[in-house]
């Protein structure tokens, strides 16, 4: 029996600029290159929860408080992206007045951020493979998630700014492979790779989104345009593409 | 209600966004862009202003905006000086004792502060409390087809000491120069405004204050961006490098829900948007309000305060 799987693709086009914070930060803090699942569902659940009118954000506020971005998490089986163009991360140096033990002294910081500007059209394309059986079973519908899809408005924090420039709702076939070709970011654990990319540690997003002070890290990998990957792999077909 | 805004504007010898002192030489804030040449990849700086700066100017148009509706605006906030309740010493001001409560403190700054209602805040100590922003601001980035003529520039100026009638200098120098970086673009940003978010608690508590108050936030929340934009108090160094230009071309649509208009740093963006819009009245039955000008952007922004007076939303 051939099992399908809803997924939503979603192109988005950033206005230049998106600013990942990693965590845990030091003085001197740190930018992703590309955003991390968890940062795909908080962008996903915001106008979400919109449509249903719910304007919670933080859920359990006194004990281990979470985004209310938790609360579509299981319903979201996956979130990966394929991103056109090669992100710089870049900060400019800032020097600024702070106060340290009671007394006014001079500090240099920065906020670095992923800049995608250039000649070249930056796009990022978010997939989210959907857990159908439990969208039925929710509040929400699958035409919800697809506005929602629309709806998308910022990647990240502060001024990561992003519009939404299509959106397609389909239905993929899942399958088994020893080897695939795929652009979009994939867990990196057990799989051999073949050609260039990025690896990049990011807060495992299935114990929970909003509080990573004890998040377990996993390491993913994103391609620079198409990598070919060895393992033992589940592959989904989305369109014309497919995914790990 | 959510409510997008493209902007484009010429800034001519520009000193709004400054950066990176080093002694006498104020830097423009600057961003990489990436250009091919020869099938190699080659960085040019181009100036920008970051969407904090845009942020605070927005958040000071408010403040003045709140004030005139008679709105509730914190004493910290009215000085211009955005701290947002960030500790006890802070949030004192606006309730005392403290209560270890977290929806009574949100409750609490909510009520007493329009800014902090619509800006968000951070109340950094036990039990923390955090409020997301209402709004949203790009960078404003130099277009994508002029931004290889966008330049940073910098500028030569004297500062001259008062001389003692024997002409001695002591300690000050007679002439002390100082370089001030000026930038040149015809930039595009983007600012973003979910008015459902205002007055409404984000830990689930639903609307903290009456639906009336409500209204009248929202309005103000639109006045102030009409008043940013249309009188360009925007940046830093606005007294003596107020940049020598003005909007170019201004974008607004109003959605029921989230929808963000195409970034003005493409040039495609108004077709793009329109387009956009079309989809999601098709599959989603959803009104919307659209405009763009290139000639009198304040008409532009009065329609869509229009719209949602006719909607019942302000």
């Amino acid at each position: 029996m051939v099992s399908l799987i809803s997924f939503l693709k979603v192109e988005v086009r950033p206005t230049g600029i998106i600013a990942l914070r990693s965590l845990p930060q030091s003085k001197m803090r740190n930018a992703f290159r590309y955003p991390p699942p968890s940062t795909l569902i908080g962008a996903l659940a915001y106008p979400l929860l919109h449509i249903a009118g719910d304007r919670t954000e933080t859920l359990e506020p006194r004990r281990n408080a979470r985004s209310s971005a938790d609360r579509i998490r299981p319903l979201i089986e996956w979130a990966t992206v394929k991103v056109s163009g090669m992100p710089r991360v870049y900060g400019s140096i800032l020097k600024i007045n702070r106060l340290h033990r009671r007394s006014v002294e001079s500090a240099v910081t920065s906020f670095p951020m992923a800049v995608m500007y250039g000649e070249s059209d930056y796009t990022l394309t978010l997939l989210y493979l959907l857990n159908d059986d439990l969208i039925s079973a929710s509040e929400f519908s699958v035409k919800d998630f697809e506005r929602a899809a629309w709806g998308i408005s910022r990647l990240g924090s502060r001024e990561s700014v992003v519009s939404v420039e299509s959106v397609e709702l389909g239905k993929g076939t899942i399958m088994e492979k020893e080897m695939a070709e795929t652009a979009y970011a994939f867990l990196l654990t057990g799989k051999k790779v073949q050609g260039g990319g990025v690896v990049q540690g990011v807060v495992d997003w299935k114990e929970g989104i909003g509080n990573y002070s004890k998040a377990r890290i996993i390491v993913m990998f994103y391609p620079e345009g198409k990598v070919e990957v060895e393992g033992r792999l589940k592959v989904i077909d989305v369109g014309e593409e497919v995914v790990l | 209600m959510f409510l997008s805004v493209g902007v484009r504007f010429e800034a001519n010898v520009e000193a709004l966004n400054m950066v990176e002192t080093a002694g006498n030489y104020t830097k423009h804030r600057r961003v990489p862009y990436l250009v091919e040449e020869d099938r190699k990849l080659k960085t040019i700086y181009v100036p920008a202003i970051s969407g904090e700066s845009l942020a605070h100017a927005y958040q000071w148009s408010l403040v003045k905006e709140a004030l005139a509706m008679n709105l509730p605006v914190c004493e910290d906030c009215a000085k211009g000086e955005f701290f947002k309740s960030m500790n006890k010493a802070h949030l004192k001001k606006k309730i005392n004792p403290i209560p270890d409560d977290s929806k009574k403190i949100e409750a609490a700054i909510i009520k007493s502060c329009i800014i902090e209602d619509v800006g968000g805040f951070l109340y950094a100590e036990k039990p923390p409390v955090r409020r997301s922003s209402a709004f949203q601001v790009s960078y404003a980035l130099p277009i994508k087809s002029m931004a290889l003529f966008a330049t940073a520039e910098p500028q030569l100026h004297a500062r001259h000491a008062q001389m003692d009638a024997k002409g001695k200098k002591g300690n000050v120098s007679e002439q002390m120069i100082y370089y001030v970086e000026t930038g040149t673009a015809l930039y595009g940003f983007t600012f973003n405004l979910d008015l459902d978010a205002i007055g409404v608690s984000s830990l689930g508590a639903g609307p903290i204050i009456p639906e009336e108050e409500i209204k009248a936030r929202r309005e103000a929340s639109l006045k102030a961006l009409f008043r940013m934009l249309s009188s360009a108090q925007f940046g830093a160094k606005l007294s003596r490098f107020f940049p020598v230009g003005g909007i170019t071309e201004l974008t607004v649509v109003v959605t029921e829900h989230p929808f963000v208009v195409t970034s003005p740093i493409y040039d495609s963006y108004v077709e793009r948007t329109k387009k956009r819009l079309e989809v999601i009245k098709e599959a989603f039955g959803e009104d919307y309000f659209f405009d763009s000008t290139n000639e009198v952007p304040e008409e532009t922004l009065r329609k869509a305060i229009e719209y949602l007076k006719e909607k019942g939303y302000i």
